[in-house]
């Protein structure tokens, strides 16, 4: 099976930073297979433990609360302890909440807002000056496709995926000429179960999709690879949705 | 999880297949491993990418084609199905890029118009509607269209090629919603500036070396072969409908603006 060299990311270092869900860990699992060294950030111990479980042996990580002073240069120095340099920085900000604007929560908001829009500011913070020190470095944002369309009980969750978005078109074109690029994965359903078609299409937004499936990490790993690739050099600021469809549905 | 970007054993058609963009895909794709029926206007620039392709080791032949001719067209598409039984991805390059002069709208004749619209857009509708059938028979298919950035934005004085690319757009999204079920996927290419060659009117009258983009350069051909390849191989099955858009950051600030830095403290 002839797979390109130009997605190789062998020799790279990788930082992946996930404030929940599921995906994280098959995102580490690409990263990795791709050949890359992946360093883990994590909002909770739980989190991390599972996306450390998918990654070779010997792998590390740090717990990073977003919410905390400090705690992403303290996840950063955990970082400094093990590796010297930082390539690849991608951010799984999806944190999901859904609740009808009245019962949310001041505190809820903002927990949603921190998790998901802070943490991807803080990290970029951080790691962007190494990478323009380096004049190398590539980000990938991971987003829900609710960025751009909207979903009853949606908002808060909604808000903090276009905050993210936002952070990836301003800080693409405010690094890209020290050869930083930035994108951003939309996403739509993903399973990470290995739901049969049966068991998903009886979700409604599944047979709403037009290719009426979830996707699955495989939908996903090969993506994210090649925007973490250097010869992914002329995309930046963008986002490419990989959903089934749903973007472009009526 | 990544061999899903391998091409191998895939049966491509791609149109404007002889020069820039066009050529660089097939170069990236014969390397992952398909097999390809390569279009174009002129034999000689085909002809040599088919033989490149060969010596990459797959399959390939071309056919001198007028998109804007559905008999040409027809054949193109016979003539994959004669030499590898199937088409797995249609690849709509072609367009026109040389005869886009910029001019005020009233300078513009029916005739122009019609020619740029025929070959820019036209074109790619008369492939798909072809391959159309042939993929849903085959209950699988990946349609890919190239349009450009000025398919979203509008140009100075640039109105026949806006519409058209704009138009490629809107195709793939028609296109991906009404096959998805019979597993047939359309997305689109989003290129910026490109400079491919002297004939290419458009970057010449550019500034040199692309630091007008967020970037500080301007894209180059080979920018697209793994591109290509990742949207032509089951590595992007779940994607349709959509917009793969690589044009050095000219579209998530405007190229304009570039250099513009302001520092604003927190208001009271």
């Amino acid at each position: 099976m002839p797979v390109l060299p130009e997605y190789d990311l062998t020799g790279k270092t990788a930082i992946l930073a996930t404030s929940g869900g599921t995906v994280a860990p098959f995102l580490g699992q690409a990263l990795a297979e791709a050949g890359a060294s992946v360093f883990a950030i994590a909002r909770t111990q739980a989190l991390l433990d599972a996306v450390l479980k998918s990654l070779p042996q010997g792998s590390s990580g740090a717990v990073m609360d977003a919410g905390v002073a400090d705690s992403a240069k303290k996840a950063m120095d955990e970082f400094d302890r093990t590796h010297d340099k930082v390539d690849i920085l991608v951010n799984d900000p999806r944190s999901m909440f859904a609740k009808p604007l009245e019962d949310i929560g001041v505190d809820e908001w903002d927990a949603v807002q921190t998790r998901n829009a802070k943490a991807p500011f803080l990290l970029s913070q951080q790691v962007l000056p190494r990478m323009a020190k380096a004049e190398y470095g590539r980000v990938v944002n991971m987003i829900s496709e609710m960025a751009e369309r909207g979903m009853i009980n949606g908002s808060a969750f909604a808000a903090s995926q276009a905050a993210v978005l936002a952070l990836t078109r301003s800080l693409a074109v405010e690094w890209s000429r020290f050869n930083i690029r930035i994108n951003a994965i939309g996403t739509g359903l993903i399973d990470t179960e290995g739901q049969s078609l049966e068991k998903q299409q009886e979700e409604l937004l599944v047979r709403y999709t037009p290719l009426r499936r979830k996707g699955n990490p495989g939908d996903i790993g090969p993506l994210l690879v090649y925007l973490c690739s250097e010869f992914c050099d002329y995309s930046t600021g963008q986002p490419v949705y990989i959903d089934g469809g749903l973007n472009a549905h009526p | 999880m990544l061999e899903s970007l391998s091409l191998d054993g895939k049966s491509v058609v791609i149109t404007g297949g002889g020069t820039g963009l066009g050529r660089a895909m097939v170069r990236d794709m014969a390397r992952a491993g398909a097999n390809m029926v390569i279009a174009g206007r002129r034999t000689a620039p085909i002809e040599e990418a088919a033989a490149e392709a060969i010596s990459l080791g797959v399959d390939a032949t071309f056919v001198a084609t007028d998109v804007t001719d559905s008999s040409q067209v027809a054949n193109l598409m016979k003539t994959c199905l004669d030499r590898f039984g199937k088409i797995d991805v249609l690849l709509n390059n072609a367009g026109a890029v040389s005869d886009n002069v910029r001019k005020p709208i009233w300078e513009h004749t029916d005739e122009e118009w019609d020619r740029i619209m025929r070959v820019n857009l036209t074109g790619a509708f008369y492939c798909a509607r072809e391959v159309s059938q042939t993929m849903v028979a085959q209950e699988h298919g990946k349609i890919i269209n190239v349009a450009s950035g000025f398919g979203l934005r509008g140009g100075r004085e640039i109105y026949m090629y806006c519409c058209s690319k704009g138009g490629m757009i809107q195709l793939s999204r028609v296109l991906s919603f009404n096959l998805a079920r019979f597993g047939i996927t359309a997305n689109t290419i989003v290129p910026g500036f490109v400079p491919t060659g002297a004939t290419d009117t458009m970057a010449a009258s550019l500034p040199r070396g692309g630091e007008f983009l967020p970037t500080g350069k301007l894209g180059k051909p080979e920018d697209f072969g793994p591109l290509a390849v990742f949207l032509a191989s089951p590595a992007s099955d779940y994607m349709t409908g959509e917009m793969f858009i690589a044009d050095g950051g000219g579209l998530a600030a405007g190229i304009y603006p570039t250099g513009h830095a302001p520092v604003i403290p927190l208001e009271d």
